[in-house]
């Protein structure tokens, strides 16, 4: 069960910048918003954000809920702050091209394919 | 209450506070018996890049103690949206922490606009962000609710124009969830004449005298002060430290108005207050401040023509639990403020607070554990004793007579006796010309406490007089009522079982029980009454021999040889 931030990154066909450890945190559920409130009730170790914030809330959800990873959407690279913080805490980041919505649709279906019973 | 056992016995004891150093309550609900971890972090309006930092620093404190993460995250999202707060809305703020094993406690105080409804603030969605936090993704007006929603206590008060106080707590250990201690009413069963005054004057009858030993009732005890009142032997009393404890110039010292008048007609006010200064506690607090904007917010509250009419002002933490045990119809009427000892237990967070309490329920809500403040109850005769000792050198002021008080828009209803009447009188809805009710447990609110020694009905005309004169006793505008975040629910005090079938089959025993007792209530089996016997045989307490007229029945007449 679950799915590595690397594989994510490999099926969204998005960059990563990878955490000291790499890509290799499990991801079991994403959640997407742009609310800090909604995010910070949402975050768990577990749990990949996909928003369109890039800034210093981001930073501060990385340090203070442990997020396993951020994904960023319509190819904004993210400031120099923001991927200190992603090395220091081992938490990827991936870089979508697609918009929120396009994103989100890719990501379900990558989550839906992990979690269907494997057949031969 | 508090922690930090070790510091507990203050410059001031003496052997013999050592000795009865266990009536104290200083050393109970203590986290784990160690010294908290605590820091201040200062906040900065508008640096949206050093918002966190606070939160940050109580997250590193918490994984070096092994907290489970779930509790870090629950802290982390109340610390950070309290920390963005003042980033957002205010000038400066600072952050105060302080961390034990048991629980975190944080209060965030800020110089900014403060909120001017707070109700609204409360709502999910309403907020008054600028864009340049709207930008960040803040100012979804999730903000107060988030904290209250991941924090085990939490309050919020705010002055309009000054700032706001933010305070909450998150435990870290469940048997904790448990509560506060519901009572502080203490016995002492060495000095028990068993005179069974106590048993006659509780209002709830939750006194018993068994076996030669006093006993409260918890579940039925409202904290009032009649048991108090009516023990001549000093076997009842409350959890207060018999001398005044050793303070520094950043001690809060928390007297009740009444405390003020407790030195006769000759010494005003204003003299009670320097003698205090003089015996070195710079920052002395009245509760009548809390007392007073409790009374003007009720009083706005009340003109919502929606609301239960009367309103019955929270003034007294007492007369709330009368009204939970035994009018829980009439939860409604209340409204909803925090009382004004607990308000002033919220808004103040200086580290050490020596509070004169007159009452158990007073100290209840004082022993209701903080990590931040170290709160010393102290008996307020023996604080009495102390003003003395400075009062000599301050030249006595002549006063006048009382100016006749004006029209009263609000009933104050004062005195346990009189309160229960007024509150049944209402609850048959026979009460009907007044719009708001202030109820006390005392006569004449806290200056009927049984601890003072001048007549509330002398003392706190004199009071009102002179509070027109000393400038310590003018409303300054710096408390705040305080908006009560969890509705009161009712007790199940008077219940008999809490299953209403069982509770109904108990409740025929009773009747049954009490039709075979002799109906005297002479109160020699220990309980109040007849009734109450039957009852406490009925639920486990007691044993229908008790009554002595039962274990000794009348000899049937002997027949004639």
């Amino acid at each position: 069960m679950g799915i590595t931030l690397s594989q994510i990154a490999e099926k969204l066909g998005a960059q990563i910048i990878e955490g000291k450890r790499g890509g290799k945190r499990q991801i079991n559920r994403v959640y997407a918003g742009d609310r800090v409130s909604d995010l910070l009730n949402q975050a768990s170790d577990t749990t990949l954000i996909v928003t369109n914030l890039a800034n210093s809330s981001v930073v501060r959800l990385i340090e203070l809920m442990d997020v396993p990873g951020i994904c960023l959407l319509n190819g904004v690279q993210p400031g120099p702050e923001l991927v200190q913080a992603a090395k220091d805490h081992d938490a990827p980041i991936i870089i979508s091209t697609g918009d929120m919505f396009q994103t989100c649709a890719k990501l379900h279906q990558i989550m839906e394919t992990e979690r269907a019973p494997q057949t031969i | 209450m508090p922690r930090k056992p070790s510091k507990k016995i203050s410059a001031n004891s003496d052997a013999a506070g050592d000795a009865v150093g266990s009536r104290s309550c200083a050393t109970e609900n203590c986290g784990a018996g160690v010294s908290p971890a605590s820091f201040q972090h200062v906040i900065t309006g508008g640096d949206y890049d050093s918002g966190g930092d606070g939160a940050k620093r109580i997250k590193d404190v918490l994984k070096k103690i092994g907290v489970d993460p779930q509790l870090i995250r629950k802290t982390m999202v109340a610390a950070y949206e309290a920390e963005m707060n003042v980033v957002i809305h205010a000038q400066k703020g600072m952050m105060k922490v302080a961390i034990d094993p048991a629980q975190v406690d944080v209060a965030v105080i800020d110089e900014g606009p403060g909120i001017p409804d707070i109700d609204l603030a409360m709502k999910e969605g309403y907020s008054t962000a600028p864009p340049a936090a709207r930008e960040l993704g803040f100012g979804a007006g999730l903000g107060l609710p988030n904290i209250k929603k991941n924090s085990d206590r939490f309050s919020v008060q705010s002055v309009p124009g000054q700032g706001t106080r933010l305070r909450f707590t998150i435990l870290l250990q469940p048997q904790q969830t448990a509560g506060p201690a519901r009572n502080s009413v203490q016995i002492d069963a060495a000095k028990c004449r068993q005179c069974l005054r106590c048993v006659h004057a509780c209002p709830t009858l939750a006194v018993r005298v068994q076996s030669g030993r006093p006993r409260v009732l918890d579940h039925l005890c409202i904290d009032c002060t009649s048991c108090l009142a009516a023990c001549d032997s000093a076997a009842i009393a409350m959890p207060s430290q018999p001398n005044v404890p050793a303070h520094t110039a950043k001690t809060v010292l928390v007297i009740p108005g009444s405390f003020l008048e407790q030195f006769g007609p000759g010494v005003s006010p204003g003299q009670v207050v320097g003698a205090l200064r003089d015996a070195g506690f710079t920052d002395i607090r009245l509760l009548d401040e809390w007392e007073n904007a409790l009374r003007e917010a009720v009083a706005a509250y009340a003109r919502d023509e929606a609301l239960a009419k009367p309103v019955f002002s929270p003034a007294c933490p007492a007369i709330i639990n009368l009204i939970q045990v035994r009018f829980p119809s009439l939860l409604a009427h209340l409204a909803p403020f925090l009382t004004p000892a607990e308000a002033a237990r919220e808004e103040i967070t200086a580290p050490h607070v020596v509070w004169a309490a007159p009452c158990p329920a007073q100290c209840t809500l004082l022993r209701a554990p903080s990590l931040l403040t170290k709160i010393d109850l102290v008996d307020p005769l023996a604080l009495r004793q102390k003003a003395f000792e400075h009062i000599g050198v301050h030249a006595r002021q002549p006063r006048s007579l009382p100016r006749p008080a004006g029209p009263r828009q609000t009933l104050q209803v004062s005195g346990i006796r009189h309160v229960i009447n007024v509150l049944e009188a209402v609850e048959n809805t026979r009460v009907n010309d007044y719009t708001l009710i202030e109820l006390y447990a005392c006569d004449q609110g806290c200056f009927g406490a049984p601890v003072w020694i001048e007549d509330p009905f002398v003392a706190q005309p004199r009071f009102e007089w002179a509070r027109q004169v000393h400038p310590i006793l003018v409303a300054n505008g710096r408390a705040g009522a305080v908006r009560r975040v969890e509705p009161l629910a009712p007790r199940a005090g008077m219940r008999l079982d809490s299953d209403m079938r069982a509770a109904m089959q108990k409740l025929a025993q009773i009747d049954q029980l009490t039709r075979t007792l002799p109906g005297r209530d002479c109160s020699v089996c220990g309980a109040p009454s007849c009734a109450a016997l039957a009852e406490d045989v009925v639920l486990g307490r007691a044993t229908p021999d008790s009554c002595i007229y039962r274990s000794r029945p009348p000899q049937p007449p002997a027949s004639n040889p």
